[in-house]
């Protein structure tokens, strides 16, 4: 494939596509399909509003070189990664029906289903509790777009921890990911989503959560040409509960764009979300989360909270939660703030020594470290403050006093 | 150590301090008593440097130097230390880290090195014990969720580690029982030498019981309207501050 814009790209898309079992091939028709029908979002597109979508269509649309998904950590007994496109071959039936479970994706989301050749199977059996995390890493070494698709599935009482990176210096490379996860009954899986590269990306994580399932999401993201993540989380069982945070930092000219979309399908379900954030310079960042209620969902508790603190004047946050509520029997509650640094706290710092410069540092430091502190797992929350003191001025000093 | 000359001071374009006069040498413990609303804390924030406090008149001089000109801080790596009337909380940031981060600013800024982390906890254990601080809330994040005694008691023990010239206490009283006010002020006790000066602020003469202080002024409506010894609170207590007001305007 020749470098091509969106809109060919589209319109190459084949009708019927060849390779593959036949109902990934359908699959792929109908993303096809969607794609040619709504095409890629505009500035007109509601939930694409604030997002600089034109920068992102106009990537280079070429295939980036064998996309770099690998599992890096020693993979835990009794977990499984099959690389998707084995699995497609060997046993072409045993994902059929499973993906794309929250129904025909569209925009970037649907071209990654159309054109995603490869990815990564997550595997954990029923009753199986993994401690050690699995952790994968996205390096995105070249410009031109990657596909990259994770499928997890955690069965009943599974239990996991994901840690997924996203790394790389390119700018002009476009990652367009969608990671799906099924929950099932009584599982706990803890999802950790850390940021770190300079390209553009685009990403979709959806999640389906059976009865009494667990599902904590947290994402960190450090800058960033231009990202777009929506986490959308679909609580299907009686009992679920999913949380879904978020910590992120922009500055220089950086934009991103964190979407979360929670659907209570079943009753008695809770979902939390706390979303922090930071942008200096003339970076923009956008918090954009819905909460929705169906009618069956009685005794629903939803929470959704989203901080930001507005470091220049230069730099822009946009912050729009809110709540679609259809049952009447529930506690939902939702909030926005847009701030500076506490004067108090700043003026209490350096009445004890602590130069200005490193008193602003220390507590940008906090806003955000609130949000790994809330990781269950010990050496990742480490890993994450590490990532966050990597890009916070005064580091290393920050790192001696933590 | 401190001499502060006809110190004027204004906050939102109001007149608070209407030329404060008032000289304390090392060794000292100077108390200021007034009502409220007479202008004391704004007196501790001027001396700390705290932002929003325009000195319209007058002149502080710390040690030679004109405190007005430095910032916060620097006037803490030279010797000052503020203890808050109401310290805050700062979630996220440890207690003892940031203190950490404080003592070693105020050593570079006088040319030692810095703790290292033995000594810095060895030295944060014995201060500690001063104050009867339990362990766990020096690592608590600051003031995060602290009671209203414990932060008292974390504002002296965080002047014992960082051992100021000079220590302006406001209204460190405020909110304490009687017994947590008595630890509070053994552990103030125990920092007074000839070195150091103390400013302590406050409402009550029941602080005076416990910190006995060398001179003692009345701050009324932005002006120093008495200064005497101990005794002098005292009096107050028995009589309020209405009748030294009216003293001095018949």
């Amino acid at each position: 494939m020749t470098d091509s814009s969106p809109k060919t790209l589209i319109q190459s898309l084949p009708s019927s596509f060849e390779a593959g079992p036949e109902w990934l091939r359908l699959l792929r028709g109908r993303a096809a399909d969607a794609l040619r029908a709504g095409g890629l979002p505009t500035k007109k597109t509601e939930a694409w509003r604030f997002t600089p979508v034109r920068s992102v269509v106009e990537a280079v649309f070429s295939p980036a070189e064998g996309d770099a998904l690998s599992v890096v950590s020693a993979l835990p007994e009794g977990v499984t990664a099959r690389s998707l496109r084995e699995v497609l071959e060997s046993e072409p039936g045993l994902l059929d029906g499973r993906l794309d479970f929250a129904g025909t994706p569209e925009h970037f989301a649907a071209l990654n289903t159309a054109l995603f050749t490869d990815g990564l199977w997550i595997d954990v059996p029923d009753g199986t509790a993994v401690d050690t995390p699995v952790e994968i890493t996205h390096a995105i070494g070249r410009a031109g777009v990657s596909y990259p698709r994770v499928f997890v599935t955690a069965g009943e009482s599974a239990e996991l921890t994901l840690i997924e990176t996203y790394q790389g210096e390119t700018v002009g490379g476009l990652t367009n990911s969608v990671v799906e996860l099924d929950v099932g009954r009584n599982a706990k899986v803890s999802h950790v989503r850390i940021h770190e590269n300079a390209g553009m990306q685009v990403g979709r994580v959806d999640v389906r959560q059976a009865a009494d399932s667990v599902y904590r999401s947290t994402v960190i993201t450090l800058g960033g040409a231009l990202l777009r993540l929506d986490v959308r989380s679909l609580l299907d069982g009686k009992g679920a509960e999913c949380q879904l945070d978020g910590a992120y930092l922009v500055e220089g000219e950086d934009h991103v764009d964190h979407h979360t979309r929670v659907d209570h399908r079943a009753p008695h379900c809770r979902s939390n979300q706390t979303y922090r954030g930071i942008a200096s310079g003339k970076g923009t960042a956008v918090f954009d989360g819905i909460v929705i209620v169906h009618r069956d969902a009685q005794k629903t508790e939803a929470h959704q909270e989203n901080r930001n603190l507005l470091l220049s004047d230069t730099a822009t946050i946009h912050t729009k939660p809110h709540l679609e509520i259809d049952a009447d029997d529930v506690v939902c509650s939702h909030g926005a703030t847009v701030g500076a640094l506490d004067e108090d706290q700043l003026f209490y710092l350096r009445a004890r020594g602590i130069p200005a410069d490193l008193a602003h540092a220390m507590l940008t430091y906090a806003f955000l470290e609130s949000i790994i502190d809330r990781v269950g797992h010990e050496p990742t929350r480490t890993r994450m403050r590490e990532a966050l003191i990597a890009r916070i001025p005064h580091g290393d000093e920050i790192r001696e006093v933590t | 150590m401190l001499k502060i000359e006809d110190l004027h001071v204004e906050v939102d374009g109001k007149t608070i301090l209407k030329g404060i006069t008032l000289d304390i040498a090392a060794g000292e413990v100077h108390a200021i008593m007034g009502p409220n609303g007479s202008g004391k804390s704004t007196l501790a924030y001027v001396l700390a440097g705290r932002e929003g406090y325009e000195v319209t008149k007058g002149s502080v001089t710390y040690k030679g130097q004109n405190l007005l000109e430095m910032e916060p801080e620097i006037r803490a790596a030279e010797g000052v230390f503020l203890g808050f009337q109401y310290p805050v909380a700062i979630p996220g940031v440890s207690n003892i880290y940031f203190l950490k981060a404080a003592l070693n600013a105020i050593r570079k800024h006088r040319g030692q090195d810095p703790l290292d982390a033995i000594d810095f906890m060895k030295l944060s254990k014995e201060k500690a014990g001063l104050v009867q601080l339990p362990d766990q809330l020096t690592k608590r994040s600051v003031n995060d969720g602290f009671s209203g005694g414990e932060k008292k008691r974390n504002e002296i023990y965080q002047m014992a580690m960082l051992e100021p010239s000079l220590a302006i206490l406001d209204e460190t009283d405020s909110g304490l029982d009687i017994d947590a006010l008595k630890v509070v002020a053994e552990g103030v006790n125990a920092l007074r030498g000839p070195e150091r000066a103390m400013l302590v602020i406050t409402h009550y003469q029941r602080l005076l019981d416990y910190i006995v202080p060398d001179v003692v002024h009345v701050l009324i409506d932005g002006r120093i309207v008495r200064t005497g010894d101990k005794n002098l609170a005292k009096q107050l207590e028995r009589d309020g501050y209405s009748e030294v007001r009216d003293a001095i305007q018949p």
